[in-house]
C-alpha cells in the first residue's frame, strides 16, 4: 500500500517535470531523452544526442524510397536507389558514429558492404515492376543478410537461411509466379499488368514507413545505451559440460593420457574458469587447460539451445508445419467430376486389382 | 573463446539495418498491388526481424536469438505454403493477382 502511494507520488512528480514531453520527447526539443521507458532510465551511459540529424537522414531515406517506387525511367530509378543506399549508410553512420565515439568500436568493411547491398536489393525488390525480378532481388537480400549473420558468428543460421529461404521458399514463390503471373496481352509477352506498373498510394505508404523508421531510430539511438551490461564470457563451456560424450571425446582427442572422468567441484561442475582460461582437473590432480578447438561449434550450441531451452516451441513449430502442409494440400486439391460410367470403371479397376 | 569485439555501437548499426529492412518491407507491402509480391514483402520483414534477433543474441553471447531465427524460418515456410496455395486458388477463380479485385469477396 505504502509502496503504491509512493509510486503514484513519484509518477505525479515525473509527469509534472516532463508531462507529455517525457512521452514524446523525440518530436519535441530535448531536455529528457527517455521516450521509450515510462520510468526514468536506471542508468544512462551515453549523453543525449539531438535526434534532428538522424531524423533528417530518415526523411531523406523516405524521399529516396518514394522516388524509387514511383513509375519513372530506369536511369531515374537507379539514381533513386543509389540515393536510398547513400541515405541508409548516412543514417547508420550517424547512429553508430555517435555511439562509438562514446564506446569506441566500429563497423567492419564487410558490414558496410553487406548492409548496403541488403538495403539496395530490398529497395530494388519493392520497386521492380516485374514480379520475377522482385523474387530474384529477394534472393540477393537473403544472401546479403546471410553475410551479416556470418559477421555475427551465426554460421549455422547463415547457411540455413540460404538453403531454406533462397533454396526452398523462393523456389516456391517462383513456381507460383510462373503459374499465376501472365502477360497482360497474349500477343505481347513483354506487356505488364497495370497492377504491377502503378503503385498504390506511394506517398501514404512512405509516410508510414518514415514514421516507423523514426521510432526505430530513436529507440536504437537512446535505448542501446541503456541496455543491461554484456556478460563477460560466453556460456560455451557450460554447453560443453552438458554434452558428456562430446566433452569426453574432445578432451581425449586432445590429450589421450588424461584420466577420464575429471573431478567435479561442490556444484557438480567439472569445467572451472579462472581469468579467461577454462580448465579441468583429472582424478589424479592433473590440470588440463581447455583448448578453444574443444568448444562446441555454433551448430551444436544452437541445437542444444533449441532442444534444451525451447522444447515446447520446437513441438509447436512441427505442428505449424504439419498444419501448413495439410492446409496447402486441401486448398490445392481439385475435385474431378466423373460421370457415372467413369466411376463404375474406376470401381471395377480397383476390384480387379485387389 | 576469442570473439571479435561487439559493443553497443555495433549492435546499434545492426539494429538500424534491420529497422530499415522492416520499414522497406512495410512500404513494399502497402505499395505493391500484386498478391505474390506483397507476400514477398512480408518475407523481407521477417529478414529484418531475424537480423535483429541474431544481433541482440550476439551482444549477450546467447544462442536463443539464433533459435528464434529457426522459428522465423518455420513460420515463413508455413506462410509461404499456405499463402501461395490461397493465391493459386484465388487466381483460378478470378484470373488476376490484383488484391483490389478480391475486395468484393468481403461482402
Amino acid at each position: 500500500m505504502h509502496g503504491q502511494v509512493e509510486h503514484v507520488k513519484r509518477s505525479g512528480k515525473w509527469l509534472q517535470k516532463g508531462g507529455f514531453r517525457s512521452i514524446l520527447p523525440h518530436f519535441l526539443p530535448p531536455k529528457c531523452g527517455f521516450l521509450f521507458t515510462l520510468h526514468p532510465p536506471q542508468k544512462v551511459r551515453y549523453a543525449y544526442m539531438d535526434p534532428v540529424l538522424p531524423y533528417l537522414a530518415c526523411l531523406i531515406l523516405a524521399l529516396a524510397i518514394y522516388t524509387a517506387i514511383r513509375p519513372a525511367t530506369l536511369t531515374f530509378r537507379i539514381g533513386a536507389i543509389v540515393a536510398t543506399v547513400a541515405a541508409a549508410g548516412w543514417l547508420i553512420g550517424i547512429v553508430a558514429g555517435f555511439l562509438s565515439s562514446l564506446e569506441g568500436d566500429a563497423a567492419t568493411p564487410f558490414f558496410i558492404i553487406f548492409s548496403l547491398a541488403l538495403i539496395g536489393a530490398a529497395v530494388r525488390m519493392i520497386s521492380h515492376e516485374r514480379p520475377i525480378y522482385c523474387a530474384l532481388h529477394f534472393v540477393l537480400v537473403v544472401i546479403a543478410s546471410a553475410g551479416l549473420l556470418l559477421l555475427l558468428e551465426a554460421e549455422f543460421m547463415a547457411f540455413a537461411l540460404i538453403i531454406v529461404y533462397a533454396g526452398a521458399i523462393l523456389i516456391t514463390y517462383m513456381f507460383v509466379l510462373m503459374l499465376a503471373n501472365q502477360a497482360a496481352d497474349p500477343n505481347e509477352p513483354e506487356a505488364m499488368m497495370s497492377y504491377d506498373k502503378i503503385p498504390r498510394e506511394p506517398a501514404a505508404a512512405v509516410g508510414v514507413g518514415f514514421l516507423l523508421l523514426c521510432v526505430i531510430t530513436g529507440t536504437v539511438l537512446h535505448g542501446t545505451g541503456q541496455l543491461p551490461d554484456q556478460p563477460k564470457e560466453t556460456n560455451t563451456w557450460q554447453t560443453l559440460e552438458k554434452l558428456p560424450k562430446q566433452f569426453e571425446s574432445s578432451v581425449l582427442e586432445f590429450d589421450a593420457t588424461f584420466a577420464w572422468p575429471p573431478q567435479q567441484n561442490e556444484q557438480g561442475v567439472a569445467i572451472q574458469i579462472d581469468n579467461n582460461s577454462a580448465y579441468i582437473i583429472s582424478a589424479e590432480g592433473v590440470r588440463l587447460d581447455l583448448n578453444p578447438s574443444m568448444a562446441p561449434t555454433n551448430t551444436q550450441s544452437v541445437g542444444w539451445s533449441l532442444v534444451n531451452d525451447f522444447p515446447v516451441s520446437l513441438e509447436l513449430a512441427g505442428v505449424i508445419l504439419l498444419m501448413a502442409m495439410l492446409g496447402a494440400a486441401v486448398l490445392a486439391r481439385k475435385a474431378i467430376d466423373l460421370s457415372e460410367r467413369e466411376k463404375q470403371q474406376a470401381f471395377t479397376n480397383e476390384e480387379t486389382q485387389s | 573463446m576469442m570473439l571479435a569485439s561487439f559493443g553497443a555501437a555495433t549492435l546499434a548499426s545492426y539494429l538500424i539495418v534491420s529497422g530499415i529492412l522492416l520499414a522497406i518491407g512495410i512500404v513494399g507491402f502497402l505499395v505493391r498491388r500484386n498478391l505474390i509480391v506483397m507476400f514477398l514483402c512480408t518475407e523481407l520483414m521477417f529478414q529484418g526481424a531475424a537480423i535483429a534477433f541474431v544481433a541482440v543474441g550476439r551482444y549477450y553471447l546467447d544462442y536463443s536469438g539464433q533459435v528464434m531465427v529457426i522459428f522465423i524460418l518455420t513460420v515463413a515456410a508455413a506462410e509461404a505454403a499456405l499463402a501461395l496455395a490461397l493465391v493459386v486458388f484465388m487466381h483460378k477463380q478470378r484470373d488476376t493477382l490484383d488484391p483490389d479485385v478480391y475486395g468484393e469477396l468481403a461482402e
